[in-house]
């Protein structure tokens, strides 16, 4: 039944939690952004959008990256021969990691302004990440290229 | 990819799915209670709405292919780790589905309140901060925490 060995289980744990929470962190952005992409003036979606990112997002990405890097050393991959599964979701976590604090960037513009095209960024920026957790989570649980 | 394969990779879809809905859920109502205006809050419960589908495929898609998972990698029929997971899938969703139920009644008197000066009352206020229905959230997010745990070290397997 292939049981993987019972220490790997706690890194794996905070890794999959890590990135549910993040997929709901930037579900939530995505959806606040969107009904403010004609109410970009409202201060409680410019707040959500802003905390939702920094309070839910952030502490969810180090859970993701930091149980990812933990099974990698326990596996002992070395970045020679990896699977490609493996690949995809380091790729992902690695740019996503860009488009995260992008996004935040944006966010706090928003939080600040109010102008509706920090909105709309934070909109098309959060569908974006969307996206890329999704290939991230069918790649690592299909085990794609392995 | 095998059979199992695709059934494992639509069992976490689902999972990611429902954690990822109740997470918009969960934000937007701790955000609600700590709304200064009836207004704000009640924007805020009303966009849980847009979660729901979210939600709903979650709840049916880990069951679906979870039982279906459970035929084709041939575990056991007796497998405690299952029927426990199960049991918390049941709760989880008991659980927040009755927290739905509170929250759309709150957003109800909140969207009253706005209407008439969007001054908060103590009324909403009191209902935000329901333990009861607090406890129905909280509850159903360490149930479904409690089904990825088991899921993840399947005790006894």
């Amino acid at each position: 039944m292939n049981l993987r060995p019972t220490s790997f289980d706690f890194p794996l744990f905070l890794h999959v939690l890590g990135a549910m929470v993040l997929f709901g962190a930037a579900l939530t952005t995505s959806v606040v952004s969107t009904v403010g992409w004609h109410r970009a003036d409202m201060p409680v979606l410019r707040r959500t959008a802003f905390w939702t990112l920094l309070a839910v997002g952030v502490p969810a990405y180090v859970a993701m990256r930091g149980g990812a890097q933990w099974i990698y050393s326990k596996e002992g991959f070395n970045g020679h021969g990896d699977p490609t599964w493996v690949g995809i979701g380091f790729g992902v976590a690695d740019a996503g990691l860009l488009v995260l604090l992008v996004m935040i960037g944006f966010a706090f513009w928003w939080k600040r302004s109010g102008k509706a095209a920090a909105a709309r960024t934070v909109a098309v920026l959060s569908g974006l990440y969307l996206v890329l957790l999704a290939i991230a989570w069918l790649a690592m649980s299909g085990k794609w290229g392995s | 990819m095998s059979t199992a394969d695709w059934l494992l990779m639509l069992h976490v879809t689902a999972a990611f799915l429902l954690v990822g809905g109740s997470v918009v859920a969960g934000t937007l109502n701790v955000l609600a209670i700590r709304s200064e205006h009836p207004s704000d809050a009640a924007l805020l419960l009303g966009l849980i709405k847009r979660a729901l589908p979210v939600i709903f495929a979650g709840v049916a898609g880990t069951f679906i292919f979870g039982i279906w998972l459970w035929h084709e990698k041939g575990y056991s029929f007796s497998s405690g780790w299952i029927w426990a997971a199960l049991v918390f899938w049941v709760i989880a969703s008991a659980l927040g589905g009755r927290g739905g139920r509170s929250q759309a009644h709150v957003r109800e008197i909140a969207e009253r309140d706005a209407a008439a000066g969007d001054t908060m009352s103590g009324e909403l206020r009191a209902m935000l901060r329901d333990p009861k229905a607090l406890a129905f959230n909280y509850g159903a997010g360490v149930a479904t925490i409690a089904v990825l745990l088991l899921m993840i070290w399947k005790p006894g397997a």
